[in-house]
């Protein structure tokens, strides 16, 4: 009955596609990002760091002389654009692989890249629930590592004692609240309030009103993209005169810019900006890189290196289940920022720096070494 | 290529549920609702939760989706349709927001923004539907069912009492009608019907968000029944197969998403201007001049 | 109570703006009747003409919110030119008119997003965007002449609809519309001249959204529709009922959030509203529409 039926709808589509059938033509992967919305900025350096790669891959020859072609979706912080596209990248591209971005839309699209033996690679979510997930694998190191690490410090060392948090209402958002609570609380700390936000929301006056009539000695913002820096400039304008925190995530043109987030404290993930990439970045994009473009490069690289080595076992095919085989063999990958090890729950770890963003630059204090 | 095709059949079928019983209120009894997709949106959790939390599959999950459904129409439906009609169309909007809020707030339940993914696929007599042409056979029973529902409903005597009221409400209101009775049945039943679609899209997809439910997709529902036709029940499935088509055919002509999206809302918003300038009266029945 | 003083001036400054949209709507709404959600765009035009007038071609301040202004309620007037009267005189039915007003809502808030990006853009307004203190309450300079205009914008319209001819006109017409006709009054020319000042009188809503903190091509729909609330709570076709009405709502939801968790606060108003239909389906002031008007 399938194949009766499948044959029907083949035959009903041929009139629209001609090229439908199997050549040996460019290997084809994904990749979801945020090109608009509140995050629009990640996009940019996401997208040009895969298009960088793409580009060297090819110009050495592609892989197993196969071109390297990425096909950009944007989903714009919504889960269901996500899906969407995951959808069509799977059914109609019939990629093995494909680059994810955020933290809902990458745990949206995990069942899907499981269901049809996909391979996801993630450079920019965090939610701890990234986690653990078959096909799903994170080049970036949990929130939890970062927050634990900022929630210490500010404990600790800064003697900020408590804090109110202004939290964006999605997956990384709440999560990094989450943990930020629970750390910040065993280092001794106090969370006097919290208050949700909307990620595409532009007046959050009454949430820092209700945050700024708690008191505190810290207002903890778990947000992330454009809105970090209307939080940080409306908060001032409020006359919120606490220091003010986040992770690595807040580090965007927009905040780094911006009047109200100067001297916020934040965690970083490592990222050289006078590397030989931030440089080739600069020149074709015009615009600075950031800790995203690399991470988005390596993804790609990593992919390269791993589909390099199903095609060499498999004698030429490649899918989805041999790609994600040869990262696990692999495991230890050679990336510009250092060798990367994904560990057995998929994720990476890095160092972790923290210190103080001055002048659109952070000043680092600390940094904290990842585990060996 | 085959399972795009059948992806789109799926959901012209979703859509038709949709409008059909949209065109109950706007095309039988004259009631402009916003809040279908809320609706739909119920349904979609209803079902969605039900089948995670619960365990009781889809069959399950969709009655529980219809019930659910049908009271939270009743709960607006009831104040506001004692009053006149631009009172329903902004108290179904007040409702569209507040569905929208409980699904993105209410996070213990819904696990709002982020959404509920892994939601099963349905089974029947322990085959589970989980190919996309397959599921065009689901999807179409459940049109068709909803289509024979919405025939027999405005062919019997209740669906001339709800003609009549739509035409001259005082009339009808006169020969001893319970009009706002009436109303209120009609939502409910529009509202279970709709749910249903919910539920089906819900194990369809497996992965819900409120983004899905939002305002722009009420306007959307609206638009398949007014484009479609709404003085035939054929008109609705017409309109969502073309509707659904427009968005495919731009796919074809390389525009960057970003584009492509309120392009395709532009294209709906001109023919909806367009439809109502050439001929009012023959999408929305008979010509009726305004009560001056 | 210093929140609460901070969160009832936050109240009055959204409030100013709901009070403007209100004004507009109501206007056309009670002379018309018209439920004419297509008000939203206009408003939001508004906003990006002004931002263009600003940005793009590097006019003046004043200039380009006066020139957003006339604009705005030039584009009122054709969408009552060209769309509604052209419906009125086919003889089409108010659903039909609230389609299409719908339609060319959709329309226009798509064709910004792809012109100007659905990503907010703020306009420069130098010091207006400095803080102010007064007392425990902090707030802009902008928030004040929010606040300013919505007074001065009410004001205007009271003495305009009272004391000049066209103003007197426009009441006619919404108090009885056969009444007007009969001592030859021209129903199309009022309709046009509604929508001219209902357009301008919204339209710095607009602006001052654009100026505070950015105009986004959807924010319109929102709008328009907490003004239809905002108006049959304080009675269709009342302007102070209107005034009453936005600013009951904007001190609702800004207050309530005092007691409930801010993400509840945009169903304030919605939910509050199921309630009053059923307790005082007339408003506050005003008439009550009967199913048999339409």
């Amino acid at each position: 009955m399938r194949t009766i039926l499948s044959a029907f709808f083949t035959f009903a589509l041929l009139a629209g596609s001609s090229a439908a059938t199997a050549q040996p033509g460019p290997i084809k992967i994904g990749a979801i990002l945020p090109l608009t919305g509140s995050g629009a900025s990640y996009g940019v350096w996401m997208k040009g760091g895969a298009e960088m790669a793409a580009e060297e891959i090819n110009a050495a020859g592609g892989i197993a002389g196969r071109k390297l072609e990425v096909i950009y979706e944007d989903h714009a912080a919504d889960a269901s654009k996500a899906v969407n596209a995951m959808r069509r990248l799977v059914e109609v591209e019939k990629v093995p692989f494909s680059l994810t971005s955020y933290s809902a839309p990458t745990l949206a699209i995990q069942p899907i890249a499981v269901q049809n033996k996909v391979v996801i690679m993630n450079g920019g979510g965090q939610s701890d629930n990234l986690a653990n997930k078959d096909y799903l694998y994170n080049n970036i190191p949990v929130v939890s590592n970062e927050v634990g690490v900022i929630a210490d410090w500010l404990a600790k060392e800064k003697k900020l004692a408590s804090a109110v948090l202004i939290v964006a209402n999605d997956e990384a958002g709440r999560n990094a609240a989450k943990t930020f609570r629970e750390r910040y609380g065993a280092a001794g700390g106090k969370v006097l309030a919290e208050e949700q936000v909307a990620l595409d929301a532009t007046d959050f006056r009454a949430q820092l009103a209700k945050v700024k009539a708690r008191g505190g000695d810290l207002l903890f913002i778990s947000s992330y993209g454009r809105n970090v820096a209307i939080i940080a400039d409306q908060a001032r304008e409020l006359g919120i005169t606490l220091p003010m925190a986040g992770t690595s995530w807040i580090l965007v043109p927009e905040v780094m810019k911006s009047k109200g987030a100067e001297g916020i404290l934040t965690t970083r993930l490592p990222f050289d900006p006078n590397s030989a990439f931030a440089k080739k970045f600069k020149d074709k994009y015009k615009t600075d890189a950031g800790f995203f473009a690399v991470q988005y490069y390596s993804a790609t690289m990593i992919f390269a290196k791993a589909a390099q080595e199903a095609i060499k076992k498999s004698g030429g095919a490649l899918n989805g289940e041999g790609v994600k085989n040869a990262i696990e063999s692999i495991r230890a990958f050679d990336t510009i920022s250092g060798k990367l090890v994904f560990q057995a729950n998929h994720g990476a770890v890095m160092d972790i720096e923290v210190g103080t963003l001055k002048g659109g630059k952070v000043e680092v204090e600390k940094i904290i070494k990842a585990a060996p | 290529m085959t399972a795009y095709l059948a992806h789109f059949l799926v959901m012209v079928g979703i859509y038709a549920i949709l409008a059909l019983s949209l065109n109950l209120l706007i095309g039988y009894s004259g009631i402009f609702s916003l809040a279908h997709a809320a609706i739909y949106g119920i349904g979609a959790y209803a079902s969605a939760l039900a089948a995670l939390k619960l365990g009781v599959g889809f069959w399950g999950g969709m009655a529980i989706a219809a019930g659910v459904g049908a009271f939270a129409s009743a709960l607006v439906a009831i104040p506001s349709l004692r009053v006149a009609g631009d009172y329903y169309v902004v108290a179904s909007f007040g409702l569209q927001v507040v569905m929208l809020a409980v699904f993105m707030n209410w996070t213990d339940l819904t696990n709002g923004h982020a959404g509920l993914p892994g939601i099963p696929r349905p089974k029947l007599f322990g085959w589970v539907i989980d190919q996309p042409f397959e599921y065009v056979f689901l999807a179409a029973a459940f049109a068709v069912l909803t289509w024979a529902i919405c025939r027999r409903l405005t062919h019997s005597a209740f669906g001339r009492v709800l003609q009549a009221i739509r035409d001259d409400e005082i009339a009808a209101q006169a020969m001893g009608k319970n009009v706002v009775l009436v109303k209120i049945v009609i939502a409910c039943i529009s509202s279970a019907l709709g749910a249903m679609a919910g539920s089906l899209y819900a194990h369809y997809i497996t992965y819900i968000n409120p983004s899905s439910f939002a305002l722009h997709e009420s306007i959307f529902i609206a638009t398949l029944v007014i484009l479609g036709g709404s003085e035939r029940l054929a008109g609705p499935i017409v309109g969502a197969f073309v509707l659904l088509a427009i968005p495919e055919a731009l796919k074809f002509l390389a525009i960057p998403d970003t584009v492509a999206a309120p392009m395709r809302q532009i294209i709906y918003g001109a023919l909806l201007i367009i439809f109502m300038l050439v001929r009012p009266e023959g999408i929305l029945g008979r010509a009726r001049a305004r009560a001056q | 109570m210093d929140l609460f003083l901070q969160l009832a001036a936050t109240g009055l400054v959204v409030g100013s703006l709901y009070v403007l949209c209100a004004l507009g709507w109501g206007l056309i709404y009670g002379t018309t009747l018209h439920f004419h959600v297509a008000h939203g765009a206009v408003f939001t035009l508004a906003a990006y003409f002004a931002y263009a007038g600003q940005k793009l071609l590097g006019l003046p301040l004043a200039v380009a919110v006066i020139g957003a202004i006339v604009a705005a309620a030039v584009s009122g007037m054709l969408i009552d030119l060209f769309i509604y009267q052209p419906l009125e005189r086919r003889g089409a039915i108010r659903t039909t008119l609230f389609i299409a007003s719908l339609g060319l809502l959709t329309l226009i808030e798509n064709l910004l997003a792809i012109i100007f990006t659905p990503d907010p853009l703020r306009m420069d307004v130098g010091w207006l965007a400095d803080a102010v203190q007064l007392g425990p309450v902090f707030l802009t300079r902008l928030h004040l002449v929010s606040m300013t205009t919505a007074i001065l914008l009410f004001l205007a319209l009271m003495v305009f609809l009272k004391h000049s001819r066209w103003g007197q006109a426009i009441r006619a017409v919404s108090s009885s519309p056969e009444m007007a006709r009969t001592v030859g009054i021209d129903l199309r020319r009022v309709h046009l001249l509604t929508y001219a000042v209902g357009s301008a009188i919204s339209a710095p809503a607009g602006i001052l959204i654009a100026m505070d903190v950015g105009v986004e091509p959807y924010r319109g729909t929102t709008f328009v529709l907490l003004a239809s609330v905002a108006v049959i709570m304080g009675g269709i076709g009342s302007i102070p009922g209107a005034l009453l009405g936005a600013l009951f709502l904007a001190l609702l939801e800004n207050l309530g959030v005092w007691k409930i968790p801010s993400e509840w606060q945009s169903t304030i108003s919605f939910g509050v509203f199921l309630v009053f239909i059923v307790v005082r389906p007339r408003g506050f002031f005003g008439r009550k529409i009967q199913s048999a008007e339409i």
